[in-house]
């Protein structure tokens, strides 16, 4: 009696969030561990164990294709937030003098994930679109005659969209990693006879890997994910797997078949998360 | 306008999420848009004391999902003529009444022959709307007008064409290949369709998935040729002042019907079948014609509330165009084979 009295504070800190995770995270998984073996059957499909749908998968080419377009996808969408995320946050960290400029500027690039995912990704389609705004631009600036069909509807359009929907996710934990550096460490790499360059290279850039591949595993995964901007902006070549997924569960009704590309899909992901994880570790403890 | 549309909007999806209260006098339908429009609805409401919750669905293939995840939420649902088999087949509804439903025998003896909505003799879907899934061009978009569904395969049109998102867009190709047994398909048939949409893939634009991205798309000035649910989308762009003119090709169309369904269980009979009465009226065939632009299945009613000029419009008497439509159907144990096709074509 008076173990549980000494011992219930802690139990109930400890258990609501253990309870919390079975039930909102083992659960659901294990339900769709256990649909990914059974068997499709009209009108729905009835329990079994096999490895079937798993088979599909790997071996209907249509799969793997997906599967390939959404890596692509997401690796780009990545490496474009990276190219653009790193610069800004570099200037807001060690170029801004400014501190009110500097929080405007922080601002301006999270402020964006205040408002809607689909209307952020409305906006594209009225920017990209053939009587939109980018093609009214280049037609005013007399670059082309007529307009371009070429922006939306496509790959590009989706790298686009998504690369500004995620880039928040990019330039916050580069924000933090950079804002963490010393200056002291730069100072002493110049007092050293390194150019601002070198400096960059073997001291800045270097330190701030681990939010690097914090943003990169954020971006990755969201894309990943995403089925959203293929139906906006996407074309017919842009079907992503969470699209495939979606489809399994309503249209084709196979549920099974579902669970199991969500399987694959969670696998995947989670891969990239311990890599990026090890990585993290790896910059802290082998930068400094 | 637009902020008066958007608080609206916000309304109708509070009342969409709010949790339908299961109270007597209360029924929940699971419908297409429209298909409990307040313009017809209110006075239902008013004198029959019976309030109705309506919940929107986007496709067919909402309704499973939707009463799988368990039951008791909806009384009444409307599944196309393609579905209504499967609800069946999945114990989510139940046989119909007639006796207690007033102008049955007044329903076009065509769809009370069709085989989805009835099971060892008994009715269990109550045929309401129907239309064709014509196909639709820009008038300023051509000087000859379009006539034929190789038309959506024309090379000069790359890249202003749009398909329906949907098992449909095999039965379009199966019909251009010179395949008309469309919902009994081989798998070498299927296969070929599969070829031809895989080829037909670049000139496409956007494959359209709900009415309104259809319509944003002519708008933009995207496409210029597609198919449609007759009478819905060209209505809408009309309004829109946007010129565009329905066709049904020499390939044919297919045809749809929306029949009310029952749920199993429902609590609430009394008010559904007041509710089903209603809806085969005048008040509600009208009223859905009216606001949808569809055909209706009720004749006698049709052409009592209808003017001469709607009444031809939406082919109320024209046996041979519902004639030469190709209602869709159940494709049972084939559904598969038709839907794993047209993943295939989009993940190429």
């Amino acid at each position: 009696m008076s173990f549980l009295r000494r011992n219930l504070p802690s139990m109930l800190v400890m258990g609501i969030p253990l309870m919390w995770i079975a039930l909102f995270m083992l659960l659901p998984y294990g339900i769709i561990v256990t649909y990914s073996f059974w068997l499709k059957k009209y009108p729905t499909f009835i329990p079994a164990f096999q490895f079937g749908n798993y088979i599909t998968i790997f071996t209907d080419p249509q799969y793997v294709r997906v599967f390939l377009r959404t890596l692509k996808i997401s690796v780009l969408v990545s490496m474009a937030s990276f190219l653009l995320a790193y610069p800004f946050a570099y200037y807001l960290v060690f170029r801004c003098r400014s501190v009110a400029l500097r929080t405007w500027l922080y601002m301006a690039v999270i402020a964006p994930l205040w408002v809607s995912y689909l209307l952020r990704a409305y906006i594209w389609k009225t920017i990209l679109g053939t009587e939109g705004v980018l093609n009214s631009f280049l037609m005013s600036l007399g670059i082309i005659d007529e307009p371009s069909s070429l922006f939306l509807y496509n790959q590009f359009a989706m790298v686009v969209t998504l690369t500004y929907i995620f880039i928040p996710f990019m330039v916050m934990p580069i924000y933090t990693a950079l804002e963490k550096i010393p200056t002291n460490l730069t100072e002493a790499s110049a007092d050293l006879g390194m150019g601002p360059w070198r400096s960059f290279w073997t001291v800045t850039l270097p330190l701030s890997l681990p939010g690097v591949a914090a943003g990169f595993t954020l971006t990755f995964c969201l894309s990943f994910g995403d089925f959203i901007a293929p139906f906006l902006v996407g074309g017919p070549d842009g079907n992503l797997i969470a699209n495939v997924i979606a489809t399994q569960f309503g249209a084709a009704l196979n549920w099974p078949l579902g669970s199991a590309l969500a399987i694959v899909m969670l696998v995947v992901v989670l891969t990239i998360v311990s890599l990026s994880d090890r990585m993290e570790r790896k910059g802290m403890t082998g930068g400094v | 306008m637009t902020i008066k549309k958007t608080m609206l909007g916000t309304l109708s999806l509070l009342a969409l999420t709010a949790s339908p209260v299961l109270a007597e006098g209360t029924i929940n339908v699971l419908t297409w848009e429209g298909y409990a429009d307040p313009s017809f609805l209110t006075k239902f409401e008013e004198t029959s004391g019976c309030q109705v919750n309506a919940t929107y669905v986007g496709s067919n293939d909402d309704f499973a999902p939707k009463l799988m995840a368990g039951g008791g939420v909806y009384d009444l649902i409307t599944p196309s003529i393609d579905t209504t088999k499967l609800m069946i087949d999945l114990d989510f509804v139940e046989p119909l009444d007639t006796s207690k439903i007033e102008g049955w025998n007044d329903i076009y003896p065509k769809f009370l022959a069709l085989d989805g909505i009835q099971k060892d003799g008994e009715y269990y879907g109550m045929p309401y709307v129907w239309g064709a899934i014509a196909f639709m061009y820009r008038d300023d978009a051509f000087d000859t007008p379009p006539t034929s569904i190789a038309d959506l395969w024309r090379e000069d049109l790359k890249g202003k064409i749009s398909l329906w998102d949907d098992k449909s867009a095999i039965y379009v190709a199966a019909r251009k290949n010179g395949d008309m047994n469309i919902y009994s398909l081989s798998d070498e048939q299927i296969e070929k369709a599969k070829q031809s949409l895989v080829e037909q893939k670049p000139l496409i634009r956007k494959y359209w998935a709900t009415a309104g991205e259809l319509v944003d798309l002519y708008k933009a000035g995207e496409v210029v040729i597609s198919n449609t649910w007759a009478g819905y989308q060209s209505s809408l762009l009309a309004d829109e002042g946007i010129k565009v003119t329905e066709f049904i090709p020499t390939e044919g169309a297919e045809g749809w019907m929306d029949s009310w369904m029952v749920v199993k269980g429902s609590p609430n009979k009394e008010c559904a079948y007041k509710f089903l009465n209603m809806q085969l009226s005048e008040q509600g065939q009208c009223g859905v014609a009216n606001v949808n632009g569809y055909s209706v299945a009720n004749a006698a009613a049709a052409k009592s509330c209808m003017s001469p000029e709607q009444y031809a419009a939406l082919h109320q008497d024209d046996p041979d165009y519902l004639d030469s439509l190709l209602i869709w159907q159940s494709l049972g144990d084939r559904f598969e084979a038709y839907t794993n096709a047209w993943n295939s074509v989009k993940a190429q």
